[in-house]
């Protein structure tokens, strides 16, 4: 604060000096110009250093003390996912996730631990993602104990009880039925299946017959085949002491053997460049929704710092490309979006778009793969650059403003294989960033001569056919009706 | 959003708070005691309300703008006028979004004179002059165009985006509309000059193309979305005379038809500077931010605050409903009508929320969706469609396939029953409380959640205490006040019931 308050006197006289010429400013309504304000130095950021320890059955703990408030917090990461469930019984691994907590353990049902833990405004929740699985607590201090107990448990002895695989089921099918009750759900969904193809592990998605196959046998067989403590990473924060929580922790997993890991490779992406055009008639729509672009790269390109200043440029907020001139200058959409997404290990997606009304999609289409072109033809504008570069600096301080943010940030970068100082590596890389880079990196990865165009709308409404741009494929989202 | 952690010079004052705050023993006025040992307030001469709260885990600051206007200061024909304003308050002042004030002003002049001759010519019914309204179009394109020469798009963004601002945004509800964004902390002045500059010299450019986007805005949200569009239909239904009956979105004729001059109006009447609020949460010296404030919100001229709303909804002489066709599947929605938040049994129906509503133990959840497996999703809520003034306890299903809305609106009614006939248990009222108690002190480690809950209490209830006293309310609730109060409001008569009927099978769809 100290330093605040030295800046705010010399703020003072810099503000006399430079605005005493222009006459009484301040005591008017004509507002001063902000480029002649003078910043205080901002105060340090000082981040925390989080612990690592490896317990004896390996599994890999995350601590950090946060005293604030009288709050303890645990996320997990386990390596498992639904992409290594068989295509016959896709939703296997997002039910074995659903289940294993709510299907209770081998000493209480599931209905026996959402009470204890709702009593005391406790939870513990688990669940299986596409490339990881994940557990988490989050109690009031004085109750971290029961609520380890009941992570380890569920962890370690899911009972997988027959009536809450049968909710789980219940509720998959009837999610199925209404995946077509929002435009936008179904405009993403069919354009993942575009890029990733329909039978990819990054694409598919559950049917009445997938789930029907699924036997409490393969929830049993999938975990045990994937949790165990080698397999896992464990991060905890909040108010705590690390010593304690550490022995604390292994209390709890008292007895877990290590398993052996097999982990097959995850499924390469095969993408074969291609322009397509492809419509989803829904005729009780007056508006369109509209997905288009094509694969995109990993986190670890060389050029993926040039790549983050050009997504600002295109589509960062309400100041990128995208956001001006699709919805401030023609106000054609609500909503724009248009992100060349890096992932961390399988090639992510250039997903541009927007919702406009039917008569302006093609339009609106036309207007969105013009400004993916411009940043392949021309340099983006010294001004740009300025912006993307000092809002992505400037900004910088909020990556270190939550604890939870530290920490499951360093665990994410661990379970992809990343290095821990990734974040400032790619912010010193982002300030060398030149006009160049970014015209050349967004040549390198943006063919906007090569975008897969999806529109779910009423075509009969449209400006023009879409036809105009390419021959159009018709996608049928009936849902298929089990055989039974 | 996010816990804070930085422990930075000056930051030693979390140890208190823990100590304080930890369930053993504490006392709802022992919290407050020291949370507000870390707020100032103050109010300027012209009437605008500072509420500033000390937090120096790390060197940011959410700064938000509460203005206590919202869709329900509206009248028949400027329906979403609220929300219009909120979208217009980012195109920028006198100084900020133009690189000519003088010479814009002149060519928006000619942009609503166009508009305005649009509207008279096809206001002669049955006499519309087509070839002149088609002229009178290209003058309007025409205007558009001219002025758009001293645009600097969203200069009011950029700058604040440079400056390294983060989740910059607004929102309007019935009740209000709130305007925040959070920035490294040494960065304060730029808001506080960018900030009173909004509500000293706003200028509505590109009004009629941000109309465009807020009629986008409608179809995306109410018009293709089949619950919104059942919502929107509900509340028209459950309200015929008090504004809780108007989409906050707007009519799309009403947004078609609002001018430019209606929104100058509506901001002159609203935005005054005592009918705002403002929040400034983070790692901030208070005595800075009054100077600060002072100089630059203190510019604002004093306008007396509007008048608030005087219509009261008439009770309800029956049972209302109303359906919607829609290819979606079945959805059913069920409102009672119930006092304002100030009212004494507000607490009552949180503590109603969180026996029938609130998680896996509820009792809506244990029987329509573990026991019975009807529904997908159930749950029952207060402050909709606002709070200020009465408003509704929902509570809603999604049947499950091959499920139907009455099999659910019939389970629902036999939990209602439940609750006017048997008095909850001992054990559902203490978790209430405990779980309110934890909620609370779950929110207390984000700024921008901090700034939205101070405001929101001192603008709503008169006073940001209350949202530690509220703890002290919900305690006070016992089993008898549940039964009265479910027996007092939950009665057919006094009921709106509105569901989505699935007009094609589902492998039609």
């Amino acid at each position: 604060m100290k330093s605040e308050r030295i800046h705010h006197l010399m703020l003072s006289l810099c503000l006399l000096a430079v605005v005493g010429l222009a006459a009484p400013v301040l005591a008017t309504e004509r507002t001063p110009d902000h480029r002649r304000l003078n910043y205080p130095r901002l105060n340090d950021v000082v981040v925390p250093e989080v612990q690592r320890v490896t317990l004896a059955n390996g599994m890999r703990l995350l601590i950090l003390e946060d005293h604030e408030l009288p709050l303890i917090y645990v996320s997990s990461r386990i390596r498992v996912g639904s992409v290594y469930e068989p295509p016959d019984k896709v939703g296997l691994a997002d039910i074995t996730g659903e289940v294993m907590r709510t299907g209770g353990t081998t000493s209480r049902t599931g209905d026996e631990l959402d009470d204890e833990l709702e009593q005391i405004a406790a939870s513990v929740e688990t669940s299986i993602g596409q490339d990881a699985g994940y557990a988490s607590v989050s109690a009031l201090k004085g109750d971290i104990d029961k609520a380890l107990a009941i992570l380890a448990d569920v962890l370690m002895h899911p009972a997988f009880r027959d009536d809450k695989i049968e909710l789980a089921k219940m509720q998959h099918r009837s999610s199925i039925a209404r995946r077509n009750d929002s435009p936008r759900s179904i405009a993403s969904r069919e354009f993942d299946k575009l890029i990733y193809g329909p039978a990819s592990v990054y694409a598919r998605h559950t049917e009445y017959a997938t789930i029907d196959n699924i036997t409490r046998g393969d929830l049993a067989a999938f975990h045990k085949r994937f949790f165990g403590p080698n397999n896992m990473m464990l991060a905890v924060w909040g108010d705590f002491d690390t010593r304690e929580m550490v022995a604390r922790i292994e209390k709890a997993f008292e007895g877990w053997e290590k398993i052996d890991l097999y982990l097959p490779a995850k499924p390469e992406v095969d993408y074969a460049w291609r322009s397509t055009v492809n419509l989803v008639s829904r005729p009780d729509l007056n508006q369109s929704n509209i997905y288009l672009g094509h694969i995109a790269g990993l986190m670890s390109d060389p050029d993926y710092a040039a790549l983050t200043v050009m997504n600002q440029v295109l589509g960062g907020g309400f100041t990128g490309r995208l956001f001006k001139n699709v919805r401030s200058r023609q106000g054609l959409a609500y909503s724009v979006f248009g992100t060349y997404s890096s992932r961390y290990d399988r090639p992510g997606v250039l997903s541009m778009g927007c919702q406009t009304k039917s008569e302006s999609t093609v339009h609106a289409i036309e207007a969105i793969v013009a400004e993916a072109r411009k940043m392949t033809t021309e340099e983006v504008t010294d001004e740009e650059l300025e912006l993307a570069k000092d809002s992505y600096l400037n900004s910088f301080v909020f990556n270190f403003d939550s604890t939870a943010e530290i920490i499951s940030r360093l665990m994410t970068y661990d379970y992809y294989g990343y290095p821990p100082d990734f974040l400032q590596k790619t912010k010193e890389s982002i300030e060398k960033v030149t006009k160049a880079d970014v015209l050349r990196a967004a040549r390198a990865h943006l063919r906007p001569d090569a975008m897969q165009i999806l529109v779910v709308g009423r075509p009969e409404d449209f400006d023009r056919p879409l036809s105009t741009l390419g021959e159009v494929r018709s996608i049928d989202v009936t849902i298929p009706t089990p055989g039974k | 959003m996010g816990r804070a952690d930085r422990r930075h010079g000056g930051a030693a004052r979390s140890a208190a708070l823990v100590v304080v705050l930890s369930m053993a023993c504490a006392g709802i006025a022992q919290d407050l005691a020291e949370f507000e040992s870390r707020v100032t307030q103050f109010t300027l001469d012209n009437g605008l309300r500072f509420i500033v709260l000390q937090r120096h885990e790390a060197p940011v600051v959410t700064c938000y703008t509460h203005a206590n206007v919202g869709a329900v200061d509206e009248v028949t024909g400027i329906t979403g006028l609220a929300h219009i304003f909120e979208h217009m308050a980012f195109k920028g002042t006198r100084t900020i979004g133009t690189k000519d004030y003088e010479a814009e002003a002149i060519a928006l002049a000619k942009i609503d004179a166009a508009f305005e001759a649009i509207k008279a010519e096809k206001a002669k019914l049955g006499a519309v002059d087509e070839q002149r309204l088609a002229q009178l179009r290209r003058e309007f394109q025409e205007a558009q165009q001219e002025a758009q020469q001293y645009l600097v798009h969203d200069e009011f963004d950029e700058i604040l985006k440079q400056a390294g601002g983060v989740g910059l945004n607004a929102g309007t509800s019935s009740d209000y509309t709130v305007y925040f964004v959070s920035l490294p902390s040494n960065k304060l002045e730029l808001w506080m000059l960018l900030e009173s500059d909004r509500f000293l010299n706003p200028v509505l450019r590109e009004f009629y193309k941000e109309k465009n986007v807020v009629m986008e805005e409608r179809r995306l949200r109410t018009e293709t979305q089949p619950v919104g569009k059942l919502l929107e239909e509900f509340l028209a239904v459950a309200y015929k005379a008090h504004p809780y009956g108007e989409p906050v979105i707007g009519h799309m004729s009403d947004v078609e038809a609002i001018t430019r001059a209606e929104a100058e109006a509506f901001f002159r009447t609203h935005y005054g500077p005592s009918n705002l609020t403002m929040a400034v949460v983070g790692d901030v010296d208070p005595a800075r931010v009054q100077t600060l404030a002072q100089e630059y919100f203190g510019r604002i001229p004093y306008r007396p605050a509007a008048e608030p709303v005087e219509t009261v909804e008439p009770p309800q002489p029956g049972e209302r409903r109303v359906v919607v066709e829609d290819p979606a599947q079945p959805f059913v929605l069920i409102g009672y009508h119930k006092p304002s938040i100030n009212h004494e049994d507000n607490a009552v129906f949180d503590a109603i929320t969180d026996i029938m509503g609130s998680g896996r133990t509820s009792r809506l959840y244990r029987r329509l969706v573990r026991d019975q497996k009807i529904a997908m999703a159930t749950s029952g809520f207060q402050g909709m469609p606002g709070q200020k003034y009465p408003g509704l306890f929902l509570f809603y299903a999604m049947p499950a396939r091959g499920h139907t809305n009455q099999e659910c609106e019939q389970a629902i009614y036999a939990e209602i029953e439940r609750l006017r006939s048997e008095p909850v248990t001992a054990q559902e009222l203490e978790k209430a409380k405990t779980r309110a108690r934890a909620a609370l002190i779950r929110q207390l480690d984000s700024n921008s959640g901090l700034a939205e809950l101070l405001t929101f209490y001192e603008v709503l209830t008169g006073d940001w205490r209350n949202l530690f006293k509220q703890l002290e309310q919900i305690d006070r609730v016992t089993a008898e006040d549940v039964q009265r109060v479910a027996r007092t409001y939950f009665t057919t008569k006094n009921r709106t019931v509105g569901i989505i009927e699935t007009t094609i099978s589902e492998s039609e769809s």
